[in-house]
């Protein structure tokens, strides 16, 4: 059993209480009025004025009473009784926890003011009520199975925070309607900043949900996006930035900008952006390789997506063993390496290939496909067991389709203009990816095929590389190959990572199932997903995390307030609750008459 | 008995020249013999000589009182009553052919010379409506320091609210009667000198002469205390009146001062109607 008030807000009425003492304090203070002579006072009773002692009397006592037992009437008080088996409510809670949430609002951050609305709910729950809580990051967690304790709901609520990830809200509220569908008495309380109507659930599922959107303001720039462009085998000092920089309010911003690559400063520019506009930032001439932080200097009310992380490369060297018979493709290689700054290639033929392997960047094979202890390239490789083989050869083949987001072909555009006059179908073996694929008229197959292995990476390639030394229409399988060198030389295990936070990325090689600071490994094979935003440790590995998701930069919510459920009404706020307020004004009205009892004995006997 | 010639007769003290012969006593050699009773003589063969009423000028003393008390409450326009007043009588004793002194008894005490012409009265009333309020005063000493330096007697006439022990009105009439004056205490009281509007929010009265306060509440029961205590002062000074042989009158502010003279001054004998 427990009190409660279901008007707090007439205990403002207590202030009373000061204007009473002030009352007091005021008749008890020297308040003089001038007469002729007091030679005729002197026969009547006086009495003492002490302005500066507080000695209630029995009058003032009962007047503090009674204004104390007005302002209890005001504020309803009422005794909680245990709800009764048949009136017992089922609560699901779901919050969001996605990185929205931890917007600042006037009142404090959105996920403040749902937790204090969320708690509020568990409050009123009377015994026997059951709660559950489940919170609504890119995936449905629920937080707090069904239970009547109140304590471990209202404790699990406090633990909870947002997360730096985008949220998916139709999951969560898909399960609480579960919950609903399973035990119909269900009430389901959804905390969020999305409209009901942006969460992707239908209307008439919406009836049985009270929603509470929370949040307003839409006073956020933000990061949208860090480029870092770099041409295979050129120098650092050539490679350019893009930072995207987009307003996501309803008024034009001037916001200040601040790169850096490692410690030192890039560029510091002022960025000018229109209201919901994007600004896009070039950057060129980047003092140095290493990681490049860019952040907005002025603060906004969304300070997740205001720093971003990118990683920019140390100078690529092409350092080639040539394994191959051919006298044009060896020419070639050479010429690549006169024009790549400290680059060596060392032709072997196949033959002598085991005793000079050693040392060597990557491996090129033409036309043979053994097993290499360095990472490899083979091209046009034969049918067989080998590590990459072929299931034979089409003539006209173009490249028709490719993975522009894998790290071997970023920033290539010119693929569609691949065309090879023979070209070999690939087989892609077991934890390969065939990142292009070529077709002719007779279909598609894979033409570039990669792989990791022990840490290993392994590239199968389906063209015979004499054409891309033949002419000038062989620059753009050229530049893929380059790319796919620089992608097989590239230090696997020192390369940082560049995640989206909630956004699982295959994990490099080397990297083991486990959890850091912000970041998780898991799976099968093992996937990298960050939690958090900013610079995570995963083993020796960096792991740079953003949050570039539109849904959650773009803060402002029109509107807003409170749906509440019309399927099925809340149990009352008075449910199991006793009022005795009209005890309080009954009892007010005693005092009112004791008071005016003892007013009148005191000015009948002069004593007032 | 005035000291100089005038309207005022004062039988019982017959004087060698004048115009109603009162008595008759023997010729005593120097008196004038143009008042020997030449018929007494022919009658009686006994030199007589007439005697006659004496006839004196009354020097009249207004005593104002302008102490604080008389401005309090403002409302009450004591002061100015008893300037309406003393102007008022003095103008009915110049008239009269009567000498009048003015004296102010306050803060700081004022006088006037002896005023015997009718014209005079423009200086009277500008005085008195000069008088402010201010200051403590104790009535018998101030009396008695009047007499002490005017000791010419004729009628003292105290204009005061009297708001002092009767023992000291007492004192002050025994002092002016002492010297030969005749005495007459005018009350001027006011209409909250009567009925004090007690306010509930100023709880402590304070004496605006002698700066004493005492803490009273307002309720009905202190109002009747306090016309207790005014019916006892007033049945005291009207004792005191009584026992030494003093005129007294009582004049509430909200009666017209001309009302007061014609009739209440009338009836008592002070004034007469011509």
């Amino acid at each position: 059993m427990g009190f409660g008030v279901l008007q707090p807000a007439g205990a403002v009425a207590l202030a009373a209480v000061g204007v009473l003492v002030a009352l007091y304090f005021f008749g008890r203070s020297r308040r003089e009025a001038l007469v002729p002579s007091l030679l005729l006072w002197r026969a009547v009773p006086g009495r003492t004025v002490r302005p500066r002692r507080f000695r209630p009397d029995v009058l003032f006592l009962a007047q503090l009473l009674l204004l104390l037992a007005l302002v209890g009437g005001l504020v309803r008080p009422y005794v909680e009784h245990g709800a009764e088996p048949g009136e017992r409510v089922r609560l699901v809670l779901v919050l969001d926890v996605s990185a929205s949430m931890q917007v600042r609002e006037r009142d404090g951050a959105r996920f403040e003011l749902a937790r204090r609305r969320a708690r509020a709910l568990v409050a009123q729950l009377l015994g026997g009520d059951e709660v559950m809580l489940v919170a609504a990051a890119e995936r449905p967690h629920v937080v707090l199975r069904w239970t009547t304790d109140h304590g471990a709901a209202q404790g699990r609520l406090e633990a909870l925070e947002a997360g730096d990830t985008p949220g998916d809200l139709t999951p969560a509220v898909e399960l609480a309607l579960g919950e609903v569908r399973a035990r119909p008495e269900t009430q389901v309380t959804v905390l969020t900043d999305v409209p009901p109507g942006a969460s992707g659930v239908s209307a008439e599922r919406l009836a049985a949900i009270d929603w509470v959107q929370i949040g307003r303001t839409d006073d956020n720039v933000a990061i949208a996006g860090v480029t870092v462009d770099r041409a295979a085998f050129r120098p650092t000092a050539d490679a350019t930035a893009t930072v995207l920089v987009r307003n996501y309010a309803h008024a034009s911003k001037h916001v200040g900008l601040e790169v850096r690559v490692g410690d030192a400063l890039w560029a510091r520019r002022d960025v000018a952006v229109e209201a919901r506009g994007t600004t896009p930032v070039l950057l060129a001439h980047p003092p140095a390789w290493g990681m490049v932080t860019a952040r907005l200097t002025d603060g906004d009310a969304f300070p997740l997506d205001d720093e971003a992380w990118a990683w920019l490369p140390d100078d690529d060297r092409l350092d080639v063993l040539l394994v191959t018979g051919s006298d044009v493709l060896a020419a070639g290689f050479h010429d690549l390496a006169g024009v790549v700054g400290g680059s060596r290639v060392e032709r072997v033929d196949p033959a002598d290939y085991a005793a000079a392997a050693r040392g060597a960047g990557a491996a090129v094979f033409d036309g043979i496909a053994p097993p290499a202890a360095i990472p490899a390239l083979y091209v046009r490789p034969p049918p067989g067991d080998g590590p990459c083989r072929s299931e034979g050869t089409v003539d006209d083949a173009a490249v028709v389709d490719w993975d522009a987001d894998h790290p071997a072909l970023r920033g290539l555009e010119a693929l569609e203009t691949v065309v090879v006059r023979r070209a070999y179908r690939l087989a892609t073996p077991e934890r390969a990816t065939p990142a292009a694929l070529a077709a002719t008229e007779r279909g598609a197959f894979p033409f570039l095929v990669l792989a990791e292995r022990d840490g290993r990476r392994e590239a199968c390639l389906g063209a015979d590389l004499d054409e891309a030394f033949d002419s000038s229409d062989g620059l753009p399988l050229l530049m893929l190959v380059l790319d796919t060198l620089r992608w097989l030389e590239e230090p696997a295990l020192a390369a940082p990572l560049v995640v989206e936070t909630g956004v699982a990325a295959p994990a490099p090689p080397g990297v083991v199932a486990g959890e850091g600071a912000g970041v998780r490994v898991a799976g099968d094979p093992p996937l990298v997903r960050a939690d958090r935003v900013g610079v995570h440790h995963l083993g020796d590995r960096l792991v740079l995390a953003n949050l570039f998701d539109d849904r959650e930069s773009d803060i402002g919510r029109d509107g807003g307030g409170e749906w509440p459920a019309t399927a099925k009404p809340l149990a009352g706020p008075t449910r199991g609750a006793r009022e005795f307020g009209w005890w309080l004004y009954l009892a007010a009205a005693v005092l009112l008459a004791i008071e005016w009892t003892l007013w009148l004995r005191g000015v009948r006997t002069g004593h007032t | 008995m005035g000291e100089r010639p005038g309207d005022r007769r004062f039988p019982g003290r017959p004087q060698p020249a004048g115009i109603e012969i009162e008595a008759h006593a023997g010729y005593q050699p120097g008196d004038d013999l143009r008042h020997l009773d030449w018929s007494a003589l022919g009658r009686l063969d006994v030199l007589l000589v007439r005697r006659y009423t004496a006839e004196r000028e009354i020097l009249f003393h207004l005593l104002v009182d302008t102490s604080a008390s008389m401005g309090c409450p403002a409302g009450d326009r004591k002061l100015a009553a008893a300037a309406e007043l003393a102007v008022a009588l003095a103008y009915v004793a110049l008239s009269s052919n009567d000498a009048v002194r003015v004296a102010l008894l306050g803060e700081t005490p004022r006088l006037s010379r002896i005023h015997r012409q009718r014209a005079s009265i423009g200086e009277i009333a500008e005085l008195v409506a000069g008088a402010v309020a201010s200051g403590a005063v104790v009535l018998g000493p101030a009396v008695e320091g009047y007499v002490r330096r005017h000791p010419r007697p004729g009628v003292a006439i105290v204009v005061s609210d009297l708001m002092v022990e009767p023992a000291d009105v007492e004192c002050a009439v025994h002092v002016l009667r002492a010297r030969r004056f005749e005495v007459l205490l005018l009350h001027v009281l006011g209409p909250h000198d009567l009925e004090p509007a007690l306010d509930p929010a100023r709880n402590v009265l304070r004496d605006v002469e002698s700066g004493a306060i005492r803490a009273v509440a307002a309720t009905p029961a202190t109002r009747a205390r306090y016309r207790e205590a005014l019916g006892e002062h007033l049945g005291a000074l009207e004792t005191i009146a009584a026992r030494t042989a003093s005129a007294y009158a009582r004049l509430v502010t909200t009666q017209p001062v001309y009302d007061f003279v014609t009739t209440d001054l009338a009836r008592l004998g002070i004034v007469t109607r011509r």
